[in-house]
């Protein structure tokens, strides 16, 4: 259904940006607390159905340095939208009101949601929005979008909303700017573009996005003179350093006095909250102490003290009561026994198998929403950065790295913040080795197995096995492939925010809920296609599963696994199914092994000892990424190139670390 | 003097940042640092990190080999 209206929603990061898009479209989002969460452009319906809102990246300017920030330039010159609700954070109104300069420069029909009243209240920050409103020529509501206040106003307006023309806001940029102006404009002419004057304004200011939304330019070379030329008379003139540096000025002279006629400060400073905890957080000595100690406290309560008895609970329950009543329903409608055995054997061990894996799951992403919601992470990544340093990386890389731990796609995506393209790149081939969710239930049917008393300790040591190897793999690549380019660090901290309830249960929910719908499709499938294959062979069917199709597959590849110690065509099978999805290995097995829950430990010690179920553990960590993040790392890179390499070394360094893993542990007895 | 000069929480003035880092520099001005601006060397962090800075109301992290690049005056 087409809306009347599409309005795009723009401002700088750290706003409050996301949490207006949930109250205005009531729709579960995710919501962020550092720079540049948002990093792809998403569409939520307003409520009453007044129209579509679009959520677009936070920017502190229109001319972008990081790739996420370019979408927004594409977005304003090519896609259609009838409204600009540009939010403004009321505590930093001066910054904040730079990119809404550019944006009236545009001369599209905007509204202002000034956000965080409340914040600039305790702040002394007293605003009169009625004469900031007519100043600016447009309408100015403020809101609290945490709590929601005003939002209520902001949707009235979108319903009242009379279509009105709005003229472009026209600065005066001086002579020698102006005339700069002139000559691109009358360039222009020759191309069926608009926005003449906003276009090569942002030219001025080295937004080359620009160019490349003009189809068949070929003006290059007289923009680069006039763009050189203007920026050597401003200096010979002694006017400004930059273009960018003078057309800022001027901008912040009109800002400045519209601050003066709406705006007074009573001054007043103390040492805030956010103070403290920084003292505390990014302290010298306890900086990455209190970091780690936060990791390991997440990663018991996931594994040992909540999320393993709760597990525990949901298998009991699926492995009894229901297979129970699913067995005397199919007994009671008559079923065939093939029937029995698809849903028994195939669907209810395969999903339920990785289905008992959703209270792990959710305390992992429970937490991963609260770093990010609070704003700690963003001091995670200043920590850090010393560290990251040292292997060519920058302190920023280490956000998506743990987003990776939830799932490896928004992982890979988040890496869109990273200004250096050389870091960009690196931190997309290395996010495949973040041990993501859907290999947690891998872990927990074989530490269940074979290392009980030891399953958090374990699993954690896989987790930073991935991290160390990706560790290494950033050296190896930044001192070879890119070893010309500077590695960067800028970052913004943004104070600390206690995260609501509502908003933690939201970004949780939307995490989580994309493991549910795998289960409902990829390992529903994957469970049936697989335990059809182990059901039928070359003879027939109901064929012992030794002489099935999936055995002969999975022989196929069994042999060039015996030096790791697993080379029999369970594991195989496994490995290759899990190539659509981590947990479809889990899947697969509980099909395999389709035995009672007290005899598949037992059946399991037969295949595997403890140092080739590490092993297993271990390849399934680093061997490939899956379907999905294989696609969106295509897709990030542009490159296939790229997405066969990430293939091509996951598997090498799986198989090779594999090897010595289980050839070393052999020598010293361990087997 | 440059910026990693001053003493933890001195404040002082903006003199000059034209030295750091082209995409370093863009980002600061767009965070609102200026000349003459004030700003505030909150922290340093150990061994060569990353030190953390605040100016109108906003903190923000550098890594020192920048923050020695802007100069400033008490």
């Amino acid at each position: 259904m087409m809306h009347a209206q599409q309005i795009a929603l723009i401002g700088n990061p750290n706003t409050g940006k996301t949490s207006l898009f949930n109250s205005l479209t009531g729709s579960y989002e995710y919501v962020g607390n550092w720079s540049g969460v948002t990093v792809e452009k998403k569409v939520g319906i307003i409520k009453k159905q007044l129209g579509e809102l679009i959520d677009l990246p936070g920017i502190y300017t229109i001319s972008p340095i990081s790739k996420d920030e370019g979408v927004v330039t594409d977005f304003l010159l090519q896609d259609s939208f009838t409204d600009i609700l540009n939010i403004v954070d009321a505590s930093q109104l001066k910054r904040n009101l730079q990119l809404t300069v550019q944006l009236l420069e545009l001369g599209k029909p905007m509204v202002i949601g000034l956000n965080m009243t409340d914040v600039a209240k305790l702040r002394g920050i007293k605003i009169d929005y009625q004469c900031l409103s007519s100043s600016l020529g447009i309408p100015v509501m403020p809101i609290v979008a945490r709590t929601g206040k005003g939002c209520k106003d902001l949707i009235n307006y979108f319903k009242e909303n009379e279509k009105k023309t709005i003229h472009p806001l026209t600065l005066d940029y001086g002579p020698v700017v102006e005339s700069a102006i002139g000559r691109i404009t009358s360039l222009l002419t020759a191309y069926n573009v608009q926005h003449k004057r906003w276009m090569a304004l942002q030219i001025l200011e080295g937004n080359n996005r620009i160019l490349s939304q003009i189809k068949g330019f070929s003006h290059l070379q007289e923009l680069e003179q006039i763009c050189s030329q203007t920026e050597s008379e401003l200096l010979n003139k002694n006017i400004a350093q930059t273009l960018q540096q003078h057309i800022h000025h001027i901008r912040e002279a009109y800002i400045d006095s519209l601050l003066n006629s709406s705006v007074s400060i009573s001054k007043q400073s103390m040492p805030t909250l956010t103070d403290q905890v920084d003292r505390i957080v990014t302290h010298k000595l306890l900086g990455i102490p209190i970091f780690l100690g936060l990791m390991f406290l997440m990663f018991m309560l996931t594994f040992d003290w909540l999320g393993f008895p709760l597990s525990d609970l949901l298998d009991a329950f699926f492995t009894g009561p229901l297979t129970d009543a699913i067995e005397s329903f199919l007994q009671v409608i008559g079923a065939s026994a093939f029937i029995e055995a698809l849903v028994l054997n195939g669907i209810v061990s395969g999903v339920g198998g990785v289905l008992v894996f959703i209270p792990q799951i959710f305390i992992l992403f429970f937490f991963l929403s609260l770093l990010e919601d609070s704003g700690y992470m963003a001091r995670v990544a200043v920590v850090m950065d010393r560290l990251m340093e040292g292997i060519g990386l920058n302190g920023k890389a280490f956000i998506p790295l743990i987003i990776g731990f939830g799932c490896n796609v928004p992982g890979v995506m988040a890496a869109r913040t990273i200004e250096q393209p050389k870091e960009r790149m690196l931190t997309i081939m290395l996010t495949p080795f973040m041990s993501c969710s859907a290999r947690l239930p891998v872990y927990a049917l074989f530490v269940g197995a074979f290392f009980a008393k030891y399953q958090a300790l374990v699993v954690l040591s896989l987790y930073l096995l991935g991290i160390f190897v990706a560790l290494i793999v950033a050296k190896v690549m930044s001192s070879t492939t890119y070893k010309n380019e500077k590695s960067l660090f800028i970052m913004e901290l943004p104070p600390y925010r206690l995260p609501q309830v509502r908003t933690l249960w939201r970004s949780t929910w939307e995490k989580g809920k994309g493991f549910i719908r795998k289960a409902g499709t990829y390992i529903f499938g994957g469970s049936v296609l697989i335990w059809f294959l182990s059901y039928a062979g070359p003879s027939g069917f109901a064929v012992d599963m030794n002489d099935s199709f999936l055995a002969l597959i999975g022989g196929l590849i069994a042999p060039i696994l015996i030096p790791l110690g697993f080379g029999t065509w369970q594991a195989a099978a496994s490995l290759l199914t899990g190539f659509l999805a981590k947990e479809v290995v889990v899947a697969t097995m509980s099909i395999i092994y389709f035995v009672p829950e007290a005899q598949l430990q037992g059946f399991m010690v037969e295949q595997f000892s403890p140092l080739s179920a590490y092993g297993f553990m271990v390849f399934v960590l680093l061997y490939v990424p899956c379907l999905a993040t294989v696609a969106v790392i295509k897709k990030e890179s542009h490159s296939k190139k790229w997405m066969f390499l990430s293939i091509a070394y996951g598997l090498s360094i799986a198989y090779i670390l594999v090897l010595i893993i289980y050839q070393v542990g052999k020598l010293v007895g361990l087997a | 003097m440059n910026l990693t000069e001053l003493a933890q929480g001195e404040k002082a003035h903006v003199r000059d940042f034209s030295a750091v880092s082209k995409i370093v520099q863009r980002r600061l001005v767009q965070l609102g640092v200026k000349e003459n601006e004030e700003i505030c060397l909150k922290r340093k962090l150990p061994f060569g990190g990353p030190c953390m800075i605040e100016t109108c109301g906003l903190c923000i992290s550098i890594r020192l080999d920048e923050a020695m690049r802007i100069e400033v005056r008490k």
